[in-house]
């Protein structure tokens, strides 16, 4: 009996170790990079937003070359401009055509973000469970302080 | 035999103390232990996946050096071919998401980090430079992975043989190596073992050992020195005494005197003796080898002045009995503080002295090992101090060494005599001379109380270290 219950224990243990904490650990780097993407195109939408409010047809920048060795750009026209739409295709926009594929496009990541940590909750949710298993298991007290890892 | 080889080449570069349990058993021949059971074959492969990691971790680094040294030859390329237009077309990034369409101007001007974000405006000639030094850097970092990863595949591939030859169980092979070669190993690490222990005890004592039988050695020179000196002085004296057919007495009580004398030469050797065994860490050639000089000093001295003290000790001896007697204590509170306790001590010893001899010079001995540490104590303060003290405590001997012996005889005779002599030769030289009539007691006396504070000293500085 005590056999059977160790080898649940481990069986319980070595499940939240492997499967719900990868699972865990990977949605999280998702998510980390949907908020890259959200910041990207909130930045976007700021810089064109500005070029709007200066009304800016012509621009100078500095172009990464690569190594942190830069080279002077002239942009002779901005009012086109080649928004990334996602896998590897970019698409010319005026600038209130970008502004508004930019808030569409923000909608969506939102959205994607609220998903991932829905997902997050559900897989901690699942590790708290195992873990309250496993003390019932071992017939441990209840402890009301919750002293799991925190993630 | 080719596993023989191999588990040779193992056991040399397995770690010494897990060598140990095999060598340390000389008696038993061919003791049994597998090599499974020192590397145990899990161990061993855990250790190997361990280093295994690490070269992997390793290689993930080379890889992305050898990364930044490709885009840096490909930035050389681009810098270099750059200034040929006066502009390019290109796509302008604005964000990380969007592009502009334009081109690049100024071809000839880069702009380059230098690091800790102080960028320097440089030319393209200029600009291939620093890349080149980038790439130089870069080299020098792969060719440093190359040798750690070289290192730890050494590592892996000893790990790798070793877990390999436990798991086949290598155990008979083992045992048989062993067996084959004990009596080498043993004699090898015996030697070692006695090197080593003798770095730390044996040293010791062998040093001890030396230096006691040094010490004895000299003491007995000196005893025979002295003993024949000593015989010229009774020669001399029988020759006076065959003068002095009145002081025929006084050659039974030479008699006495000297085998009182040679007792007190074996209590003091053997006290020697002890105290040599107590110091035991200390290496003080240069101390003995003063004492030595000292002591020979002494013994000339003595020499002389034995003569010269006795036939005026026997001339004063009837007369001035009382006076000197009355006048010594005084002459001795004049050298330090403790003399005092020893005058006290002579006096005290007078007491006894009718009673028994024995008891006196067990006393005696007593009296004398505190003084030593007195003289301990004052030698590291004053090293005049230490000279009249380590004087005092051969007067007190000697006064010691004459009440003992009027309990046997006529006391007050034999005691005036040395007293006399004592202090007309303090008249004459001083500290040195002062313990000149009982040769043997005073040039030992002499040897312990120089040597003693000394060796004390430097014992204190030994333990100050």
């Amino acid at each position: 009996m005590d056999n059977y219950r160790q080898a649940k224990v481990q069986k319980f243990e070595e499940f939240v170790d492997r499967r719900l904490k990868p699972d865990l650990v990977s949605a999280i780097a998702e998510r980390d990079k949907v908020f890259e993407q959200q910041k990207i195109f909130s930045d976007l939408r700021r810089n064109i937003e500005n070029l709007e409010k200066n009304s800016v047809t012509s621009l100078r920048t500095m172009v990464n070359l690569g190594s942190e060795v830069y080279m002077q750009a002239d942009v002779p026209d901005t009012q086109r401009i080649f928004v990334d739409i996602g896998l590897g295709f970019h698409v010319e926009f005026t600038w209130s055509e970008a502004l508004n594929f930019i808030s569409q496009r923000e909608e969506r990541l939102a959205g994607q973000i609220e998903e991932y940590t829905h997902l997050i909750a559900s897989i901690k949710a699942q590790i708290k469970l195992v873990y309250e298993g496993i003390r019932e298991l071992l017939q441990l007290p209840a402890e009301r302080s919750i002293q799991e890892p925190i993630f | 035999m080719c596993v023989c080889i191999l588990l040779e080449s193992l056991s040399v570069a397995v770690p010494v103390d897990s060598d140990n349990p095999t060598m340390e058993e000389p008696t038993v021949k061919g003791t049994v232990t597998p090599l499974s059971s020192m590397f145990p074959a899990e161990d061993a492969q855990r250790a190997a996946k361990r280093v295994e990691d690490a070269l992997s971790e390793k290689q993930q680094e080379l890889n992305q050096v050898k990364e930044f040294i490709a885009d840096n030859s490909n930035l050389i390329n681009l810098v270099q071919k750059l200034p040929e237009e006066l502009h390019h077309d290109i796509m302008v990034p604005f964000g990380e998401a969007a592009f502009f369409p334009g081109r690049l101007i100024h071809t000839n001007e880069f702009l380059v980090l230098l690091g800790e974000g102080y960028y320097a405006d440089r030319t393209s000639k200029q600009t291939v430079e620093i890349l080149n030094r980038r790439g130089k850097a870069l080299e020098s970092q792969v060719n440093s992975i190359k040798a750690m990863m070289q290192d730890f595949r050494a590592e892996a591939s000893f790990f790798d043989a070793t877990a390999n030859e436990a798991a086949e169980g290598l155990v008979e092979i083992r045992e048989e190596y062993v067996e084959e070669n004990s009596s080498e190993r043993v004699s090898d690490s015996g030697s070692i073992k006695q090197r080593s222990s003798s770095f730390s005890e044996a040293d010791n004592n062998n040093v001890e050992d030396e230096e006691y039988a040094r010490m004895m050695f000299r003491l007995d020179e000196l005893e025979q020195e002295e003993l024949a000196a000593e015989i010229d002085n009774e020669v001399d004296e029988d020759n006076q005494n065959q003068g002095n057919t009145a002081k025929s007495e006084e050659i039974d009580e030479d008699e006495v005197y000297a085998r009182m004398m040679s007792r007190l030469d074996e209590f003091e050797q053997e006290e020697l003796a002890a105290e040599i065994d107590n110091e035991v860490d200390e290496d003080n050639q240069g101390n003995t080898a003063k004492s030595d000089k000292e002591s020979d000093e002494d013994e000339q001295a003595i020499t002389d002045f034995d003569q010269f003290s006795d036939q005026i000790a026997r001339d004063q001896k009837f007369t001035h009995s009382e006076e000197l007697r009355s006048s010594k204590p005084p002459q001795q509170t004049k050298d330090k503080k403790t003399s005092e306790d020893f005058s006290n001590n002579y006096r005290r010893q007078q007491d006894f002295s009718d009673d028994q001899s024995c008891t006196d010079l067990t006393v005696q001995a007593v009296t004398r090992d505190i003084v030593k540490s007195s003289n301990a104590d004052k030698a590291s303060i004053l090293p005049e101090v230490k000279e009249n003290v380590g004087a005092v405590p051969s007067s007190k001997y000697e006064v010691s060494a004459e009440s003992s012996k009027p309990g046997i005889d006529s006391s007050k005779v034999s005691a005036q005599t040395s007293k006399s002599g004592f202090d007309i030769q303090k008249a004459f030289t001083g500290s040195v001379v002062e313990h000149t009539p009982e040769i043997e007691t005073s040039t030992q006396e002499q040897i312990e109380t120089s040597s003693k504070p000394s060796k004390l000293v430097s014992r204190f500085k030994m333990q100050r270290r």
